[in-house]
């Protein structure tokens, strides 16, 4: 009997989850060094690629807030992407309300979008939830592709490159690497506020069990349309730089299903439901696409989407909770004895 | 004395399926009522009618006085009621504790304070050194207290226990009724649905046999015990059995 205490205690660590809440020196780690990359103008040759990574990582953060911590799987979240960028732009070409006023704008948009598609969806679960976010999306993109008075139609819309920080339109592609990382701290501290607050244990609790939740005194269908307002709003945040950044816009791309399995691919890898891991997720797999598409794009078509579907398999294969967990098991099991 | 839990001509109907027809009780504050009947006598419909899974065909449900008939799960745990599931539903993702601080946020909205609550409701319950363990590595046992430990950390006035006996050891089953015995003594009013017998009837303050979705008899466990009604009820289970 006197053994199985240290049994069980070596069961848990190697098992166990991380604490929720611990920020690793790690993380510090590698956010610090994201900041001192900026600073310090590392690689100016990559500073796209950099954009982009920080951009992705902050858009992963914000699906994995919906499909990490609630559990809402969805493939849909191209659909508030793109009413973020929509919004803030024809609210800059129409109205001439800077995007700096329009991104909130946006957000809101999208947070409403997303809170009508969990209303409307509150009965389905899992890959019935999945499909409909597909269409739902796909919904948004036809309107987009055919309403050419407000958004442009298949032509889109293009912000004019005159650098204006009024305007949100930045003169170097350094401060955009300081706008698109602003955006990944914010959307980090949330995921960090998420774990360590009610709300956050909430989503947790529908995720995992919403018979039980129900039981425990949550409304499930309240906190899932919270949890997908706040996703949707973070997503369409990220639209909105996406289009400052880019100056233009046309629903093939912006609202594409393409881009939506993008969102939930970063945090797959990375880790679902951690802060950390859909940053990871993004930090590999942005870089890597883009190394890919322009090395192989000319020489082969769609040979580079290939050997990254392949990578992806390998992935979700070998470490199934993503590259955080994999560390994490790492790290136990160094400290193993 | 104004009921706790007053059951009023409720019933519920599946199809051409009366599962619980006209079932009336009240549960007095203090009460530590148990719930009999054979397989399919309608313990669980009639459970979940009180628990606010699904509405009653029929018939009113009223707690403290006020009435609560339709009412959603999540509002009956808003007024008092707590319940446990038959087959344990334990965020798996979670450790124990913070399957218990979910509960406890009903009562104490701060994490400290919902951390100090589940504690307190851990090591009522024995559950103190499985604190961070992951809920997916419990043991049934383990599961089943879990699930009582949730229901109590949301501070209820009436907790319905759903066959928190089912899958026990002899041991467990001693020590689960020891803990609910003591409930009564702090206040929580406890309906208790089970099937393993010796052990409610031991402890139960008053029984409630209910037989193809009706009352058939109320009283003392030992009364209910010689009761005609009862005895026929069951021998005609175990008749169907052989």
């Amino acid at each position: 009997m006197t053994a199985t205490p240290a049994k069980t205690s070596r069961l848990w660590r190697i098992s166990g989850m991380p604490r929720r809440g611990q920020i690793s020196w790690f993380e510090v780690i590698l956010l610090a060094g994201c900041i001192v990359w900026v600073a310090f103008n590392f690689a100016p040759a990559l500073q796209d690629v950099v954009v982009l990574s920080f951009l992705f990582a902050g858009l992963a953060l914000a699906w994995n807030i919906a499909g990490g911590c609630a559990g809402l799987i969805s493939f849909g979240h191209a659909a508030f992407f793109g009413i973020g960028a929509y919004t803030s732009t024809i609210l800059f070409q129409s109205y001439n309300v800077t995007p700096w006023l329009g991104v909130f704008v946006g957000a809101a948009a999208a947070a409403i979008a997303g809170a009508v598609l969990s209303l409307i969806c509150a009965r389905l679960k899992g890959p019935f939830f999945i499909l409909s976010s597909l269409a739902f999306a796909e919904v948004v993109r036809i309107i987009a592709l055919n309403w050419p008075s407000v958004t442009g139609g298949a032509e889109g819309l293009s912000i004019p490159p005159v650098p204006d920080l009024a305007n949100m339109v930045l003169g170097s592609k350094t401060a955009y690497e300081v706008l698109t990382l602003v955006y990944l701290l914010l959307a980090y501290m949330i995921t960090r506020w998420l774990e360590a607050s009610r709300f956050g244990f909430y989503l947790f609790a529908i995720r995992d069990n919403d018979d039980a939740a129900a039981a425990a005194g949550i409304n499930p269908l309240m906190v899932r349309s919270s949890a997908m307002a706040l996703s949707a709003a973070l997503t369409g945040v990220g639209g909105t730089l996406f289009a400052q950044y880019f100056l233009y816009l046309d629903p093939t791309y912006v609202i594409s299903p393409e881009l939506s399995f993008q969102f939930a691919l970063l945090p797959a890898v990375g880790g679902l439901g951690t802060a950390v891991g859909p940053i990871l997720g993004s930090f590999l797999i942005t870089p890597l696409s883009e190394l890919l598409r322009t090395n192989l794009g000319n020489a082969a078509a769609g040979l580079h989407l290939v050997i990254y579907s392949a990578g992806l398999i390998v992935v979700m294969l070998y470490f199934p909770s993503g590259i955080a967990g994999a560390l994490e098991k790492l790290k136990l099991r160094r400290r193993r004895p | 004395m104004s009921a706790l839990l007053q059951v009023q001509g409720v019933s519920r109907t599946f199809g051409p399926t009366r599962a619980v027809d006209n079932v009336s009780f009240a549960v007095q504050p203090g009460e530590l009522l148990g719930l009999i009947g054979p397989n399919g006598a309608g313990k669980s419909t009639l459970f979940n009618l009180i628990a606010g899974v699904m509405p009653p065909s029929g018939g009113k449900i009223a707690v403290d006085g006020t009435d609560v008939t339709g009412w959603k799960s999540y509002d009956m745990a808003r007024a008092g009621v707590a319940r446990t599931f038959q087959i344990p539903k334990p965020y798996r993702q979670l450790s124990v504790i913070e399957n218990v601080m979910i509960s406890a946020f009903l009562r104490e909205r701060s994490m400290g304070r919902a951390r100090e609550l589940a504690d307190l409701t851990l090591s009522d319950l024995g559950l103190a050194s499985y604190r961070d363990r992951p809920a997916s590595e419990l043991t049934v046992g383990l599961l089943k207290r879990l699930e009582v430990a949730r229901a109590l950390a949301m501070r209820p006035k009436l907790v319905l226990f759903d066959e928190i006996m089912a899958g026990l050891t002899p041991t467990e089953v001693g020590a689960m009724t020891e803990i609910v015995a003591r409930l009564p003594a702090r206040g929580i009013t406890v309906i208790w649905v089970e099937h393993v017998l010796y052990a409610i009837m031991k402890t139960a303050t008053r029984m409630v046999v209910i037989n193809r979705g009706c009352v058939i008899a109320e009283g003392a466990p030992a009364t209910v015990a010689r009761d005609p009604a009862v005895v026929k009820a069951y021998l005609g289970e175990e008749m169907q059995l052989a």
